[in-house]
């Protein structure tokens, strides 16, 4: 009996332990949906029934082996079978898989429903940054880390004020209270969708599209990080969910969309060098930084060097519509659907007079905007 | 017959008293055996599938 109680004890200290521990943020967050907390309520249930098995069996067999130890003078008892038992010990695993079943069942149910949504977004994976596009809205936008390269390559100390490699340049904006349909895919290996505040953890797929859908009930700033590892990178590709009010998304929305189409009209006109240069530069930076690097030295072999490159400086076509198209069968991604006529004239004419090259040549949108209609 | 699907349904649950196996294996034919288990199978299978879709209603 004494032996009984102080198993008893030590299973809830154990239980106690791990309430404590699940209340410092060692636990999956609730999260700011309706089934997020949904999916907490059944990890948290099905988490406390494994506690109470694991208590019961583990109390039952370590209090078998001390009290009817064989210095004791325990005998063995050697009966062979006792059916009644075997079907108690079988009949009840059954009843608890079908009772943990059903809740998490009609759970999966409302995760897979994501018809009359008030919005799509398409979320496309990309080595490595996320692209979003709010689809029949006009606005798309690419979200790349905020962090410089500077700072991640120890060149620059850390801005400890700036959320140090979870910062993005574009968060994905989203309104409160609206459902939200979001539809996955990739353009170039499988990367993984993951923001825990949202429960949603859906993997990208080349080729194929995957659903999933969010009602963010509160307004806030929601991290995560893409969970499939994908490329050297795989770490840079932070996602930033920025969840407002609706009137502030409608707001947002339109002022995205004026935007676009004013970029669109600015193609037809003739641009500054000056102007292709900043904005190329800012293109750089966030694009084509990860493999050419800051000063355009690249990592040869692999990443050839864009300063002082001898078929670059001799050859604004190929330049051209090699950021256009890629190099198939290379790790050069095509940009001809991530950036607009007007990045890509300005981050061309930028690495054709950036660090050295100084061919002194533009190239304008207008031309590229040609080459991408061809 | 009957005690044929009563042997299959206790070996689908798992637990069969030894004194039936014991009979089965002296006194049965297996073919009955494989042929009952096979069908008892198909039906678990409807069985879940019924569930499934009654569930996804
Ligand atoms: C994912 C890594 C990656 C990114 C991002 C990237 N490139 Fe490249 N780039 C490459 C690789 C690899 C090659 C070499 C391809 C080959 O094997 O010919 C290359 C080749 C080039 C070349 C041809 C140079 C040569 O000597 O073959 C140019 C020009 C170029 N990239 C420009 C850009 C520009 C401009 C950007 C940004 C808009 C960019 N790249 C972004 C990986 C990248
Ligand atoms: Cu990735």
């Amino acid at each position: 009996m004494r032996t009984l109680l102080v198993l008893l004890a030590g299973g809830g200290l154990l239980a106690g332990s791990l309430q404590t521990a699940l209340a410092n943020g060692w636990n999956m967050p609730v999260g700011v949906t309706e089934l997020s907390g949904e999916i907490y309520s059944l990890h948290m249930i099905i988490f406390w029934i494994c506690v109470a098995i694991g208590v019961v069996v583990f109390g039952v067999m370590f209090y078998s082996l001390f009290r009817f130890r064989r210095s004791k003078g325990a005998k063995a008892a050697n009966f062979h079978e006792n059916t009644l038992v075997e079907v108690i010990w079988t009949a009840i695993p059954l009843l608890i898989l079908v009772g943990m079943a059903v809740p998490a069942t009609a759970t999966l149910k409302k995760m897979y429903d994501a018809s009359d949504a008030d919005l799509d977004v398409m979320i496309i994976g990309q080595q490595w940054r996320w692209r979003y596009d709010y689809l029949g809205e006009g606005v798309a936008m690419t979200s790349n880390l905020a962090t410089p390269r500077t700072q991640i390559r120890g060149d620059e100390p850390i801005d400890a004020s700036a959320n140090y490699l979870l910062e993005v340049d574009e968060p994905l904006v989203l309104p409160v209270g609206q459902k939200v349909r979001f539809l996955f895919t990739s353009d170039d290996v499988i990367h993984s969708w993951w923001v825990p505040e949202l429960a949603i953890k859906q993997d990208t797929v080349p080729g194929f599209i995957n659903e999933n859908w969010v009602r963010i009930d509160e307004p806030g700033i929601y991290r995560g990080q893409c969970a499939e590892l994908c490329g050297v990178d795989h770490a840079f590709m932070p996602i930033v969910v920025r969840a407002v009010e609706e009137e502030e998304f409608e707001a947002w929305l339109a002022s995205r969309r004026e935007a676009a189409e004013e970029e669109a009209m600015g193609i037809d006109r003739e641009w500054q060098m000056s102007e292709l240069m900043e904005r190329g530069e800012q293109v750089y930076g966030s694009v084509c930084v990860s493999c050419h690097q800051q000063e355009g030295t690249g990592n040869p072999p692999a990443f050839p060097a864009l300063a002082g490159n001898e078929q670059l400086l001799s050859d604004a076509d190929w330049h051209t519509s090699t950021v256009i198209n890629g190099v198939s069968g290379a790790a050069m991604p095509a940009f001809r659907n991530t950036l607009n006529p007007v990045e890509i004239a300005a981050v061309v004419t930028y690495t054709r007079n950036a660090w050295g090259n100084d061919t002194g040549d533009s190239v304008q949108p207008s031309e590229v905007a040609e080459r991408l209609s061809d | 017959m009957w005690g044929v699907i009563k042997s299959v349904l206790a070996a689908f649950f798992g637990v069969q008293k030894e004194g039936q196996r014991r009979q089965d294996f002296e006194q049965g034919r297996p073919v009955p055996f494989l042929v009952a288990g096979v069908l008892m199978a198909l039906v678990l299978v409807g069985l879940v599938a019924l569930v499934a879709v009654l569930a996804s209603r």
